[in-house]
Parts: C-alpha cells; sequence; structure tokens
C-alpha cells in the first residue's frame, strides 16, 4: 500500500511539476469515432461535480453521424442497484458504459460482470497515452491483475480550515489528530462565534467505513489477509476505532456526529466551521463566489496523522469508466469513446472540479490550490478498501455495525471480534473465502 | 346479469391483478427457498427454508419487527383521532372550506419522498423548527436516536392525517341531520352525540381507515431512510428498510424475498379481523 501511494503521489505531482504538452490534437475531437451504421451509448453513473463534466463530455459525441450517446446520473445506490440486476441478468446490457469507484469495480469484477481493457489499452497505447495515467490509479481497478477500467478521477481527504479565524486566534495547522484536538479546544474556550470548531464526516454508516479504514491504515492495520480472512478486528483496528471516538466527543460531539458532507461543505463556506477533514472533491467549491463567502481564505493542509508516528488518516480513491461484459456494441469502439472523453485535453478543463488522473494536465491547472494538500495526503496516508472478492460483504459488515461502537465504547474488541464472525460467516456463505 | 358480461367486467381487473400482484408474489415465494446472490441470479440453488430460518434467528430482523410495530401503535391511532377531529372542524366551517381542505391535503398529495426531506429540511440545521427550539427554548435539535424516532413517527402521523381527514369529511357530510336534531332534543350534548351517532355512523370508514392506516404503516421506508441518513446507530430499522438493507448491503436476494414472504403473512395476520368485520357490515347493508 505504501509503495502503491507513494508511485501515485510521484504520477499526480506531475500535475503541478509539468509543463504544458501537446494533447497531441487526436484529429478532430472525437474523430476516431466516425460511424456508418447508428450506434447507441448509454452510459450511467453516480453525481459529483467532475462525474457530471465527463457525462456532458461523453453528450458532446452526439455531434458525431449515427451516434446517440445517453448518460444517467442518479445516486450512487441507485447505480449500484441498477448496474448489479442489468449485468447480473442474462440479457443484454442497457448499459454500454457504467461508472463507478474501486470498491464497485472490484465487486463488478470478481464476478465477471466487466471486461477486462488490456488488450485496448495496449492496441490504442500510442493513440491516447494511456502511460500518463498512473499506474496505481490503474491498479485501483486492477482486483485480479487485469485493468477493467479506466480511472477518471482522483479524490483524497485532507484538513480544509478558515484562515481567517485561524490568524484572529493565533492558531497553527495541526499536523496530527492531537493537535486538532488542540485547535478544537483552544476555538472552543475562545468563545468564537462558531456552530463547531472542527467535523470530521461521522453521519452516516458508509462515513464511518472510510474513516475507520483511514485511521486503521494510519496505524498500519490491514483489513484483511490475503486470503481474505479479517483482520480488522486486531489491535490497530481498536486503535482506529478508539481514536475516532476521542476525536469526535474532543471536537464536535453529537451535534457533529450529525454533520453530513454537505453540511460540512456549507459550515466551512459560510464560516460557521472553522475546520474540517474532507474530500477533495469539495475544495474546488471553497473559491466558488457563488457558494462561498471565504473564496482564497479557506486554507488545504495534508489529512493529520493519526498520531505521531503514525499515518495521515487520509484514502486514495478513483472512480473509473467501465465496459459491460453482456454489451451488444462492439466494447472496441467503447473503449475508443471512453478514451477520447478521458484524453488530455479534457482533463485539462476537468481539472476545475476534482483531481485528475493524467500525469501531464498542463501547466496551467498550477491555480489549484489543493493539490499539494492532495497529494501529501495520498503519499503519507493513502488507504483503499481490500481488492479481495470478499471485499463487498465486509463493507457491508462494516456499514453497518461501525458506528454502534458509539454505545460500544468500553467493548470495542468485542465489537470488532463480532463483525469479523459476521463477515466470515456470510462470506462463507457466499463463497468467497474457504 | 348474465355470466358472459360479469366475466367481461371482471376480467381486465382480474388480469391486472394477477400481472401485478399474484405472479410477483408467487415468484417471490418460490425465490425465497432458494440461495441467490447477484453472482448466481441465473442458476440460483434450492435451500428450502434456510432463509427463513436465518431471518427468524436474526436479532436485527425482530428488532426492525418492534419498531414496526411501535410505528404502527403510535400512527394509526393519531392518524385517526386528529384526522377526526380536524374533520369535525372543518365540518363547522361555513366559508372557505375547500382553501382548508386543499391546506390539509397537500402532505398526501405531494411526492413522498420530497415531502420527507421538506419534513426533514424544517429540523435540520437552519432549519424552521431547529431555529424556534433554538430560540424559544433553549433545545438545540440534534440527531440521536431518539429525535430520529420522533421525526420518523411525526413524519407518518403528517403524512397520513389528510387521508384520514378527507375520508372522515366525506363522511359527515351524509350524517342525516334529523338524527342530529332528535339527539338534541332528547337533550344529548356535543360529545354524547359524537359518540352514539356521530361515530356508529363513520364506523366502516373508520375501519377502512385503520386498513389502509395498518399497510401504509406496516410498509414505511422512505422516512426512514431519509431521517436516518442510513446511519444504523439510529437504531431505527422497520422491515421495510431491513428488507432493502438484506437485498442492497449483503445481497442476499433469496433472503430478501423471504422477508418480503413473512412481511406479507404479517399484513394478513394484522388485517384478517378487519376484513372479517368489513365483510359482516357489508352483509348486513346487503
Amino acid at each position: 500500500m505504501k509503495h502503491l501511494t507513494v508511485v501515485l503521489l510521484a504520477t499526480l505531482a506531475t500535475i503541478v511539476a509539468c509543463g504544458t504538452e501537446d494533447s497531441g490534437d487526436q484529429g478532430a475531437e472525437g474523430g476516431g469515432l466516425a460511424t456508418d451504421v447508428p450506434i447507441e451509448i448509454d452510459m450511467i453513473g453516480w453525481r459529483f461535480p467532475i462525474t457530471e463534466f465527463y457525462a456532458e463530455e461523453l453528450e458532446s459525441f452526439n455531434a458525431i453521424d449515427n451516434l446517440t450517446v445517453s448518460t444517467q446520473m442518479l445516486d450512487a445506490q441507485s447505480v449500484r442497484e441498477q448496474v448489479r440486476l442489468a449485468l447480473a441478468g442474462s440479457g443484454e446490457s442497457p448499459y454500454e458504459i457504467v461508472q463507478g469507484d474501486s470498491v464497485f469495480l472490484t465487486e463488478l469484477a470478481s464476478k465477471g460482470f466487466i471486461l477486462p481493457l488490456d488488450e485496448y489499452i495496449a492496441k490504442y497505447q500510442d493513440v491516447y497515452d494511456f502511460g500518463d495515467i498512473s499506474d496505481n490509479l490503474l491498479r485501483l481497478g486492477s482486483p485480479d491483475g487485469k485493468i477493467y477500467g479506466i480511472p477518471i478521477t482522483a479524490n483524497t481527504m485532507f484538513y480544509f480550515y478558515n484562515m481567517d479565524i485561524f490568524e484572529e486566534y493565533d492558531l497553527s495547522v495541526p499536523e496530527t489528530y492531537d493537535e486538532v484536538i488542540a485547535v478544537s479546544q483552544t476555538l472552543a474556550d475562545s468563545g468564537a462565534d462558531l456552530d463547531l470548531p472542527f467535523a470530521i464526516n461521522l453521519h452516516a454508516g458508509w462515513a464511518w467505513r472510510v474513516e475507520f479504514i483511514n485511521f486503521l491504515n494510519g496505524f498500519d492495520g490491514t483489513l484483511l489477509d490475503d486470503d481474505g480472512m479479517p483482520r480488522f478486528n486486531e489491535a490497530p483496528g481498536v486503535q482506529a476505532l478508539e481514536s475516532m471516538l476521542r476525536i469526535a466527543d474532543a471536537t464536535m460531539g453529537d451535534k457533529g456526529l450529525s454533520w453530513s458532507i454537505d453540511d460540512v461543505e456549507i459550515g466551512l463556506e459560510t464560516g460557521r466551521l472553522a475546520a474540517a477533514t474532507t474530500w477533495a472533491s469539495r475544495a474546488a467549491n471553497m473559491d466558488d463566489p457563488a457558494k462561498s463567502q471565504f473564496v482564497g481564505r479557506i486554507g488545504f493542509a495534508p489529512a493529520p496523522r493519526v498520531s505521531d508516528d503514525g499515518g495521515r488518516a487520509a484514502p486514495v480513491a478513483a472512480d473509473f469508466y467501465m465496459i459491460p461484459a453482456n454489451t451488444t456494441v462492439d466494447p472496441d469502439y467503447i473503449f475508443k469513446l471512453i478514451a477520447e472523453a478521458t484524453d488530455l485535453e479534457t482533463q485539462n478543463r476537468g481539472a476545475d472540479f476534482s483531481l485528475m488522473t493524467r500525469g501531464k494536465v498542463s501547466e496551467a491547472r498550477q491555480d489549484v490550490r489543493y493539490v499539494n494538500a492532495a497529494l501529501t495526503s495520498i503519499a503519507e496516508g493513502g488507504a483503499s478498501a481490500s481488492t479481495h472478492p470478499a471485499n463487498p460483504i465486509m463493507i457491508a459488515v462494516l456499514d453497518n455495525e461501525l458506528s454502534k461502537s458509539l454505545n460500544r465504547r468500553d467493548d470495542l474488541q468485542g465489537l470488532l471480534d463480532e463483525m469479523a464472525a459476521a463477515y466470515i460467516d456470510e462470506a462463507r456463505r457466499q463463497g468467497a473465502i474457504e | 346479469m348474465k355470466r358472459n358480461v360479469f366475466l367481461a367486467f371482471i376480467s381486465p381487473s382480474v388480469i391486472v391483478m394477477t400481472i401485478m400482484m399474484v405472479v410477483p408474489l408467487v415468484t417471490a415465494i418460490l425465490l425465497s427457498f432458494n440461495y441467490i446472490t447477484y453472482s448466481n441470479l441465473n442458476e440460483p440453488s434450492f435451500v428450502g427454508l434456510r432463509n427463513y430460518r436465518e431471518i427468524l434467528s436474526d436479532p436485527a430482523f425482530w428488532k426492525s419487527f418492534r419498531f414496526t410495530v411501535v410505528f404502527i401503535l403510535v400512527t394509526v391511532p393519531a392518524e385517526l383521532v386528529l384526522g377526526f377531529l380536524i374533520a369535525l372542524l372543518i365540518d363547522q366551517i361555513r366559508y372557505g372550506r375547500g382553501i382548508y381542505i386543499a391546506a390539509i391535503l397537500i402532505p398526501f398529495i405531494i411526492t413522498p419522498v420530497v415531502g420527507t426531506l421538506m419534513y426533514r429540511s424544517m429540523f435540520d440545521r437552519g432549519g424552521l423548527y431547529y431555529h424556534l427550539l433554538e430560540r424559544w427554548f433553549g433545545y438545540e435539535f440534534l440527531l440521536t436516536t431518539g429525535t430520529v424516532r420522533f421525526l420518523i413517527l411525526s413524519h407518518g402521523i403528517w403524512y397520513v392525517t389528510p387521508f384520514a381527514v378527507v375520508s372522515l369529511f366525506a363522511g359527515l357530510q351524509t350524517l342525516p341531520q334529523q338524527t342530529m336534531e332528535a339527539a338534541t332534543m332528547d337533550g344529548a350534548g356535543v360529545l354524547r352525540k359524537i359518540w352514539s351517532v356521530v361515530i356508529p355512523h363513520l364506523r366502516t370508514i373508520i375501519v377502512f381507515i385503520l386498513l389502509i392506516g395498518i399497510m401504509d404503516s406496516y410498509r414505511v421506508f422512505d422516512s426512514v431512510l431519509v431521517m436516518s441518513r442510513s446511519n444504523p446507530v439510529f437504531d431505527v430499522d422497520t422491515m421495510m428498510y431491513y428488507t432493502f438493507k438484506v437485498a442492497t448491503s449483503v445481497q442476499r436476494l433469496g433472503m430478501a424475498n423471504a422477508v418480503s414472504v413473512i412481511t406479507v403473512i404479517g399484513i394478513l395476520v394484522v388485517l384478517i379481523p378487519f376484513l372479517v368485520v368489513t365483510y359482516r357490515q357489508q352483509k348486513e347493508v346487503r
């Protein structure tokens, strides 16, 4: 994991380090997509700013004769349900392109629902310069060694803080979560007019799972071993939960536990929240005058470390475009469409919304203020879910049980052991582990 | 009516009911005896009653069952009592009655999820009730097990009461004035007239409201999803939400079908007494 994230850092670092390179004008945009026979492409994915940007890019190919591209952007839960049903049946897929994260990709790949893309990547390597995409992002989409998705955006979490408030109270940006607690305490004692001094996302079952994996990784723990047996219930797992509860109690209490990611973003944009650890995909909005009252005044720093010598509590995540195995459209054509929609020129523009996946995103995008915080968080944190086929079962257990630690503070080991037993039970029933 | 004419009249609804209700129900029953996930959707394996045994031995199922029962016991009587009182008040209004009825119907006619989101937003930070509670009582409305349960229960009452109001108000319009006048002449007070004349007159409608109310409450889902934000710490799973989790989170589709079958059986057990009462009443009328 560490190796993976270090190389990822190196690749993503070129976003700011590399100079402008010619995007290698691939003929007229979409020029390789001319078709004599009518082709219909349906894409389904979940909605956030960068994925909507890509959806618009795909729809722009409707200008090509005989090509019809439709996109359907829903919430993540609906996408998962619809795609599972569509791809699990014996019929034809109603979608030609599926967008999803590495967890979803792993699930679909383990069931044989999506096509490996290695053949097409090799075939079009020279045309679309896939070497420009981080190997490690590609690896997030390669649960069994084959590449099942083209990464379209990367994401992580880091520390957002209101520079005006920090200057007013003479505060330093925290490096560890102990310092986060100290800063929060100072703000609380000062009587600053805030709803909360600090927030982490613990409002939903999945949010608990994301933070747990971040902290577990920070304490050098792991979720599953190579055989899919649970290891999250070992000492680092208990440490992770203890830390999360201690931080939540000391910085935001019950109030912060109900703050969603949207609440956190709005809190930062309106000055009601002094600091937060939240998603990189929210950073661009901090400088959007239509949304933020503190344009240029929200600072970005790497995610805090879990302890003085621990790692940073930050994930590395990516979203991918995948091709269903039961599509009736030529996968070669779909692949070319994906490649066109995610090429360098498109990613240069997409950097307005999120972290991109190509190294040669032009130097013009050095105006993206949060890149350094993101890269450091990934390099020194970079937690990700397991790529074992049993991962979806473990995710379900973590989503459904972790937040119950609020009511089991004096028996966290017992709670984690119960979760491990529930996971083993279900994974064995589903034949995912021996 | 000739037999052929009778069959011609009922056949469209029988066909639709068969396609929309009987076929899915039979399919659900058959699937409930199989082990199915998305991995073996095309080749389910028969496991007999194993899914049922697993459900009935799952504490989470019984927890969801208990909260569903609490939901029914709180919302259905509240819907009936509030609906009756509001219907009586509207019945006394002589001018602008339509405006009141239209206003009361709003929760019932807007899309359920939209209504649920609006209801929650009133208690969210920046929401009207959040603000008023904090300003007037210094109470900060935070999401806890208690407050989320309050939101789900109160939303349930808010959402279904208009149905009771409209049904009971319609029933009040058929109340014979002579009977009411006779009761007045006999010296009956307001409460006595309501108890001895109005409620018996509305008995069939009340049973109907109870039937619909119990069925609606039994399958409550939207408000649980929205109010709890899928956070299991609030412990507010209902049977429908439990089914949803089994199907989508754990991905045990056969088991989810088994929960659905248990739910249908549960509804039938609860509703059979009401159906018997309704049948007897109809028989008396005929």
